[in-house]
């Protein structure tokens, strides 16, 4: 990733008359899903094909499913490898979740037993996956609705994961947020035990309180000034100024409303970005 | 695997949840979070299938939609990675378990058929044709099928009526989805003979050829001549519309 590359967001075929032209947006990159474009062509294989020629783009993809007991999908793999080579992308980040069993797809991401076997099993797939696609993997940690059988903290989870695998971490501010609201913890300590210096791009999202006690990660409405707040904590707690996107998946507000948002990214980018080179 | 018998089992009882919605017990979940799981990823299917099937969705009662959705939902194991592609699992999963059957509705097969196959071709990879030159003689000569086309067979003509007056025209349809190079998807209805001619021409049978053989395999009852003319007419229309290309190079 080159330094000027900073503030991205998801391209979705709802905005993609967006990204042409005299753009409001001016994203810096574009992250797109493999599993929405491979194989696709017509009209929006022609789309693809344009846009991926003005932006420089990084692949987050959805059905990866680190955390499923079978192996993965390898064909599947092998066109992502080639969409990794073809737009000489950098990041190819996925999550820490599983998404299929048995190899039935079901289309989310389910949150995966923090268990000790559950390590050593991702930790092997991450590898597998790593020397396949001769890169390292990112994973990003999930929003999760409820634990599942939990035999250890999340925290422990992640960080022991990220170290024995050698994979980067997505860390998604976002779903800390979310993460901490539901399940009642400090979000500002729980990025404290995150492997900051294995962290190599952020997502930023808006979410929806469903309840008093229950946030749901829509990525369809605005980002809110506690995770904005967040995202400035850990940035400057960061030694390093890593790639921030704008993850909006629907309910699409004017392009102006995104761009502000993204500005306001950049911005706090900037501001830690400067707080580090005058430490350095 | 390295996931203990245990691991594995809650990861399956989790999912067995988020399907059907049978009772589990899984040590430190919360009702609520297991709640939208289940919300989440019924959803994400619905809204796949309302989007590629609006027609369906209409026509159906909601009871009946939420039965295709319930059910498919329950039983299907999901093959695909991209979630695009999964309509046509749906109307192969409708079609195997018989609810056009079951709902007294006799159309249903084909109203998915129809509308997954336009889905098809309007995404279906970028092909180029064989080389081709453009000046041939149409029953002499070899012709170029442009490759982004599907040939499909209806008994019901869910693309010219309603889906219910439908019923009333039963028979044999043979549709031509093709995408044009503006990317539009485009239909043309033939008639049993025409579909034959096309499933001909496009195994690279000549005009000549397929008339040499029709005239030997029916004896004398043929008008060769108007046969002739009816295959230029086809193979005409087939150019006019940009899926015939042209004439075999090299040849």
């Amino acid at each position: 990733m080159q330094p000027s590359i900073q503030t991205g967001i998801g391209f979705r075929r709802e905005i993609a008359d967006d990204f042409f032209g005299q753009t409001v947006l001016q994203p810096d990159f574009i992250e797109m899903a493999p599993e929405n474009w491979v194989g696709l062509g017509g009209y929006w294989g022609d789309v693809f094909r344009r846009v991926t020629e003005c932006y420089p783009v990084i692949l987050h993809g959805l059905s990866l499913s680190i955390g499923s007991p079978e192996e993965p999908d390898w064909t599947f793999l092998k066109e992502v490898k080639k969409m990794i080579r073809k737009y000489n992308v950098k990041i190819y980040s996925e999550h820490l979740s599983f998404a299929k069993l048995d190899n039935a797809h079901l289309y989310d991401l389910l949150p995966i037993p923090f268990r000790k076997d559950a390590i050593k099993h991702i930790v092997k797939r991450i590898r597998q996956v790593q020397d396949f696609l001769e890169m390292q993997l990112t994973l990003e940690n999930v929003s999760y609705y409820t634990p599942v059988a939990a035999e250890m903290r999340e925290t422990d989870f992640i960080r022991e994961i990220v170290a024995e695998s050698g994979c980067g971490m997505l860390l998604d501010v976002n779903n800390v947020y979310v993460n901490a609201h539901n399940h009642g913890y400090n979000a500002k300590e729980f990025i404290d035990q995150m492997p900051l210096d294995k962290v190599n791009y952020f997502h930023m999202a808006g979410h929806l309180q469903v309840a008093p006690d229950l946030i749901i990660d829509t990525h369809g409405e605005p980002i809110i000034d506690p995770v904005y707040d967040l995202f400035d904590y850990t940035t400057a707690k960061m030694g390093k100024n890593v790639p921030v996107l704008l993850e909006r998946d629907f309910n699409f507000p004017e392009m102006e409303e995104l761009a502000l948002e993204m500005k306001k990214l950049r911005e706090i980018t900037a501001k830690n970005s400067k707080h580090h080179v005058i430490h350095a | 695997m390295l996931y203990t018998p245990e691991t594995y089992q809650i990861e399956k009882d989790l999912v067995q949840w988020c399907k059907t919605g049978e009772s589990v017990t899984i040590p430190g979940t919360r009702q609520k979070g297991l709640d939208q799981y289940r919300r989440l990823l019924r959803n994400n299917i619905h809204n796949a299938m309302e989007q590629a099937f609006p027609i369906a969705f209409t026509v159906l009662t909601e009871s009946q939609w939420d039965t295709l959705i319930d059910d498919f939902h329950a039983n299907h194991p999901a093959a695909t990675p991209q979630v695009w592609k999964l309509p046509e699992e749906f109307y192969t999963f409708v079609e195997a378990h018989r609810y056009a059957e079951k709902f007294s509705l006799p159309f249903l097969n084909d109203l998915l058929h129809f509308k997954w196959i336009e889905i098809a071709v309007h995404t279906m990879e970028d092909q180029q044709p064989e080389p081709y030159r453009n000046e041939g003689d149409p029953l002499a000569d070899t012709i170029v099928v442009h490759p982004e086309h599907s040939i499909i067979r209806l008994k019901y003509p869910v693309h010219l009526y309603a889906a219910e007056e439908a019923l009333a025209h039963e028979g044999d349809y043979f549709l031509l989805p093709f995408r044009t190079r503006d990317f539009d998807v485009r239909f043309v209805d033939l008639p049993a003979l025409h579909a034959f001619y096309f499933e001909q021409i496009k195994q690279g049978k000549t005009g000549v050829k397929l008339l040499k053989e029709l005239e030997q395999s029916s004896g004398k009852i043929l008008n060769t001549k108007a046969l002739k003319q009816n295959l230029l007419g086809f193979i005409q229309t087939m150019f006019s519309q940009g899926i015939f290309c042209g004439y075999q190079a090299g040849i």
